[in-house]
């Protein structure tokens, strides 16, 4: 590579990094601006919009609100989307393909034809709009991608661990238990973690299944519609914060755990 | 001989279409060291996963210990496993590795306590007790294998080519081990090895297999100095080997002509009939060098051609006088290596040194 194009490729990479990360920072920015309108120049800056995020009840309760669908639908897919993978990286079966085909497909359906399917099927077999809808959907959408973590993790587990301990007394369930499983734990982790920011992060679905109360991020959007105001930056960067710091938590976490297996 | 500790009564196995045991007919007893050996293919592992439980033969018993085991499964059956890649689990420490067969045995806590302490200490593992595998080095990883192995106290020890991922000086150390800790518990070791070394130096007993079949079955010393066929000789350690031609039986032993030289060898258990071709395994190291023609019933006159220094041994390839161009090749000690010039010498051997080879 030559002198010229190393420093032009230098500058694709600092212009996408710079695409990226300037939306972000003036949302950041604009939280702090102590006035009722978004937009430069800021002569005055204030902690006042995130006084109010955190003392005002109804989005601390949609937060919790959306904290608890993202736990009860990651729960649910981790559990069925682990069962799935242990099935499908076991022997090898007729319509094994097509079974792993069709686990995959929630992920790549459009989120907005997916929720307009859910909401036709809940309507069709009477499951109220409102918490338990929306944790279905998400529960839903969610397994392909705890089947496709798990799968690659399992697919590395070497056959002589489970025969080692077949060997030494254990029969097929304890072996799952006792060296299956603990083998799983870091992509289980890194699965749910993703599933919870997944969940925690979805508009169309809860849009879609929601009853009277919203999640945040379907909360934002009717709060956009009433106009934009710097209290929905305070929001939307504590939510970044707090995502970006659970993220990067959990891929440290799986990077050392894989590390010491 | 008492009852073998285990018979492989007529077992086969097949994958698909291809046959990786044909009928194999093997008594191990008690005690004994047997290795395995053979190239990759031949049938020696299927065996091992066979009395390990791993794979179900499509006929015949295995009986260990008077009990018929062919359709337990591995869990069920008192025989351990020492894995080829060790199959240490990375998420326990040594003893929880060590302790992992003594638990799912029902053994109570203390129990499982002393007996893992001793097994530690026997393999001299103590001091390494709450490290996880990934802290060990490859020699440490095999002693774990072999400690978590033997700590339930198998009736027989599976071994599969455990040697394989250590490198070449630490090899011969814990060949020496091996041997060692097999005698110190008295257990059985079946042991699988393409490595003729590992096999010559360990065992008691080495069983040689190729293409499912068993091409023979004897001491390491039988084997080398009275290989039954070309295969095992040219597997086993370097050799001469010489074709010619049946000429009879005098005395217990087969003439044959090679190349124009009457050769007198050590029949094997079939004798072809006179006039058909033979072949002899002549070792290395069974040449004797002469200035005179020696009183030994196989000699021959030859020229040296060429000479390589070993260090403490030299081999030299020599053409043989008067035989078409035949070739052998000999070790003698450095000194007589040295000795040899371009005078032709005189090669001499005793009939029990040419071994005649079942074709």
């Amino acid at each position: 590579m030559t002198r010229s194009t190393r420093i032009f490729m230098s500058c694709i990479y600092w212009a996408f990094v710079l695409y990226v990360f300037v939306p972000l920072i003036l949302m950041v920015l604009m939280g702090f601006k102590d006035s009722k309108f978004i937009g430069f120049p800021i002569t005055s800056w204030t902690l006042d919009w995130y006084v109010g995020v955190f003392e005002d009840a109804e989005i601390l309760s949609t937060f919790g609100y959306s904290v608890a669908i993202a736990v009860l639908s990651t729960a649910i897919s981790v559990v069925v989307g682990t069962w799935i993978a242990v099935v499908l990286e076991g022997r090898k079966f007729w319509g094994r393909a097509a079974m792993f085909g069709m686990t995959i497909l929630p992920a790549l359906v459009p989120g907005i034809i997916s929720a307009i399917a859910f909401r036709i099927y809940a309507r069709a077999l009477g499951i109220e709009p409102g918490m338990g809808a929306i944790v279905w959907a998400h529960a839903v959408h969610n397994v392909p991608f705890v089947v496709l973590v798990v799968m690659a993790r399992l697919s590395t587990l070497p056959k002589s661990q489970i025969e080692a301990a077949r060997d030494l007394g254990a029969d097929p369930f304890v072996a799952f238990l006792r060296i299956t499983v603990p083998y799983l734990v870091p992509a289980i982790i890194g699965a749910s973690i993703f599933c919870l920011l997944l969940s925690f992060d979805d508009f169309v679905r809860s849009f879609f299944l929601g009853g009277y109360e919203p999640t945040l991020p379907v909360l934002i959007f009717a709060k956009l519609r009433s106009g934009m105001s710097p209290e929905i930056n305070a929001i939307a960067t504590v939510a970044l914060v707090l995502t970006a710091v659970v993220g990067v938590w959990a891929e440290r976490f799986t990077r050392r755990t894989n590390k010491e297996a | 001989m008492t009852t073998p500790l285990v018979r492989i009564d007529g077992v086969k196995k097949s994958f698909g279409k291809t046959v990786a045991l044909h009928p194999l007919h093997l008594d191990i007893a008690e005690g004994e060291f047997v290795t395995f050996l053979g190239p990759s293919g031949c049938g020696k592992s299927t065996t091992l996963r066979v009395l390990g439980g791993f794979e179900r033969p499509d006929e015949g018993r295995v009986i260990l210990g008077g009990q018929d085991v062919t359709h337990l499964p591995p869990e069920k059956r008192p025989v351990n496993m020492v894995f080829q890649d060790y199959a240490l689990f990375p998420h326990m420490t040594v003893r929880q590795n060590v302790s992992f067969g003594l638990e799912l045995k029902g053994m109570g806590r203390g129990d499982i306590v002393r007996r893992a302490d001793e097994i530690m200490a026997f393999l001299e593992l103590d001091r390494f007790a709450d490290r996880y595998p990934g802290q060990l080095s490859g020699g440490q990883r095999q002693r774990v294998a072999l400690a978590r192995a033997l700590a339930p106290d198998p009736a027989l020890l599976l071994l599969d080519e455990p040697l394989g991922a250590l490198d070449a000086k630490l090899r011969g150390q814990v060949q020496q081990e091996l041997k060692s800790i097999q005698r110190r518990t008295q257990k059985t070791f079946f042991f699988v090895t393409h490595d003729q070394e590992e096999a010559l130096t360990m065992s008691d007993r080495i069983v040689v297999m190729k293409d499912g079949r068993i091409e023979q079955d004897g001491t390491p010393e039988e084997l080398y100095f009275h290989p039954a066929s070309r295969f095992v000789a040219e597997f086993i350690g370097e050799t001469n080997l010489l074709s010619g031609e049946m000429r009879g039986v005098e005395d217990g032993r087969v003439v044959m002509d090679w190349n124009g030289h009457v050769l007198r060898g050590r029949a094997p258990a079939g004798v072809p009939r006179t006039g058909e071709p033979i072949t002899a395994s002549l070792r290395l190291e069974r040449l004797g060098f002469f200035g005179d023609r020696p009183d030994t019933a196989n000699a021959v006159q030859a020229r040296v051609t060429s000479k390589t220094f070993l260090g403490s041994r030299m081999a030299v390839d020599l053409e043989v006088a008067d035989a078409a161009g035949a070739r052998l090749r000999a070790y003698v000690d450095t000194a007589t290596g040295q000795g040899v010039g371009d005078a032709p010498v005189w090669l001499g051997w005793d009939a029990d040194s040419l071994a005649v080879l079942r074709t």
